[in-house]
């Protein structure tokens, strides 16, 4: 029996880095301080039912006429670069779930092939990247919002479910410097179309119908300006903007479900967030659970120089694209780092599946995706079983130290090897 | 006081699974008493002779659990550690949000994902004849701790 102490949890983005291990015989038997998403990954259990066991991938694999056949690495390898280089419109899809490595060498092949690079959580971040072009960054590390901020909200955001231990560690019972009766010195509140377990610590908890949260922001914005509300502004607005009113250092934690309600929340949102940090530092924050997005949009960022997906079908003048990929323009597709079949819906599900579109999937354990994929290259969980870079949701780098030995080679490998064979 | 850690000394430790649990799991619902030792397929074998009655001396040397845990509802969030009224005098780590260290002497760890009651002596309950502390089980978001008395 070993004990690893104080080691990053790869489950989501918080990177938690309170973990101490047990391992056994070189494998993690028993994890302290880690929560449900973490246990996913290291005990390869289902997410949200513990104890039922995520089936990882061993061997190379090939899908012909239906009969997954089992193959040498380069014959994978060989197979999913004729796959692609044939295609005419490729895309690289996932990435969130990838370390930095792996997003890099992702990038590399997407200009490579001239294919389209889309980030798992494209339609989330894309609009809120707009939103800061328009109204400004109102940004703080994870650490000040824990000392100063004494007013949260969690807007479309259920982090209980997204990455369990923020609202522990962050942003609501943490004790921080000017926070140091945890919840007691902070007001809390949700908004969100359904009731969630965050019901129970919010107040006010806003629930509010589908399709209604930019009105409600912006009979916020009205009320703050001293404008009266109008007769069709939703319920609660009042309520919320004397709660924006009382802070004296605030957050906006936006989750999911703000993309649901259409691009103009995040707009609104912003708008709001500017309008408030003229009097007081007012925090508008993204939630995303998977555990690298920033460092993806981070790498865009330096690389292309926007925040949006990479489209190199034109080398010459490659261009970034806010608005997802129609899938029924594309022709092959390599996932890592996602589960694509999962995310996408039903009709589109459908679209490929009738068209025979080629997947080639890159993933430590079995899902949807690699169920349906042409080619399936197995590859070690990136932060446990091969070191990594991964980036905090507020954009902090971390090294992630591998803590078991893996059986199947890092992604970042994978991809590129990929890219020799094309 | 027994301790999750004391029964765990008389279990396999190998985390087979057989039962559904890992070791450690399995150890916490004996002493909440949702499981008896007889459910541990390994025990049975001839080379843990003896175990199943040791585990049974042991546990009735344990108190009578008052704090319990549903594991199918713990998401492993932590609230319950950050907020106890034990730690909050005695846990640094925990004041700040962060997870209490291995050795540390506290009444809750969070163990694979769920809370595991590993000193219930310490619980501001059973010190000061409470019935006062129930901040675990206010804050909890998933409504998975109760207290028996």
């Amino acid at each position: 029996m070993e004990l690893k102490e104080s080691i990053i949890c790869p489950g989501c983005a918080c990177l938690c880095d309170d973990l101490d291990i047990i391992l056994e015989n070189g494998r993690p038997v028993a994890i302290h301080n880690v929560c449900t998403w973490g246990v996913g990954k290291f005990l390869a259990e289902k997410k949200l039912r513990p104890n039922k066991e995520r089936r990882r991938l061993t061997d190379p694999q090939i899908s012909r006429h239906g009969r997954a056949e089992k193959v040498s690495y380069e014959a994978a390898l060989g197979e999913a670069a004729a796959i692609l280089t044939q295609a005419r419109r490729p895309v690289i899809y996932g990435l969130a779930n990838s370390g930095a490595w792996a997003q890099e060498a992702a990038l590399a092949l997407t200009a490579n092939l001239k294919a389209r690079l889309e980030p798992a959580d494209l339609a989330f971040m894309a609009p809120f990247y707009q939103a800061v072009q328009k109204h400004g960054l109102f940004w703080a590390p994870l650490e000040v919002i824990r000392d100063e901020a004494d007013a949260v909200v969690y807007w479309g955001a259920n982090p209980l479910h997204s990455c369990p231990r923020h609202a522990v560690r962050y942003a609501v019972f943490a004790r921080g410097r000017f926070t140091e009766r945890g919840i007691e010195d902070r007001q809390v509140a949700a908004v969100d179309i359904y009731r969630t377990e965050l019901a129970g610590i919010c107040h006010p908890y806003i629930q509010i119908d589908p399709f209604q949260e930019a009105a409600l922001a912006e009979a916020v914005m009205a009320s703050l300006n001293g404008h009266p509300a109008s007769e069709d502004a939703p319920a609660d607005a009042d309520k919320l903007a004397a709660f924006f009113a009382n802070a004296a250092y605030g957050v906006i934690f936006c989750g999911r479900g703000v993309a649901y309600g259409g691009p103009q929340v995040f707009d609104r949102l912003a708008a709001l967030a500017a309008r408030l940090n003229e009097k007081k530092p007012f925090v508008l924050f993204p939630l995303s659970g998977d555990f690298n997005s920033a460092g993806l949009y981070e790498l865009l960022l330096r690389e292309t120089g926007s925040p949006f997906a990479p489209d190199f079908a034109d080398p010459a003048a490659p261009t970034s694209q806010a608005s997802p990929v129609d899938f029924q323009e594309v022709d092959a597709v390599l996932v890592t780092g996602a589960d694509l079949l999962w995310f996408l819906q039903a009709e589109q599900v459908q679209d490929l599946k009738k068209r025979q579109v080629p997947i080639v999937a890159l993933s430590p354990f079995a899902d949807r995706t690699t169920a349906q994929a042409r080619v399936c290259l197995p590859v070690a969980l990136d932060g446990i079983e091969a070191a990594e870079i991964a980036y905090r949701m507020d954009g902090l780098p971390v090294l992630l130290r591998p803590v078991a030995s893996a059986s199947a080679p890092p992604a970042h490998r994978v991809l590129a090897d990929l890219n020799l064979f094309l | 006081m027994i301790g999750q850690a004391d029964i765990l000394e008389f279990l396999p430790r190998t985390d087979c699974g057989q039962c559904g649990l890992t070791c450690a799991e399995f150890a916490a619902l004996l002493l909440s008493r949702e499981r008896s030792p007889e459910e541990c397929p390994v025990l049975h074998e001839p080379d843990y002779a003896g175990y199943i009655e040791a585990l049974h001396e042991l546990l009735a040397q344990a108190p009578p659990p008052v704090m319990q845990v549903d594991a199918e509802r713990c998401n492993g969030c932590g609230i319950c550690v950050a907020m106890c009224e034990y730690h909050l005098g005695n846990c640094p780590e925990a004041r700040l949000g962060r997870g209490p260290r291995f050795h540390d002497l506290v009444v809750f760890h969070i163990v694979n994902g769920t809370a595991v009651v590993v000193r219930q002596d310490l619980c501001t309950r059973m010190l000061q004849a409470a019935e006062k502390c129930s901040k675990c089980a206010e804050h909890c978001p998933t409504e998975a701790i109760s207290f028996k008395l």
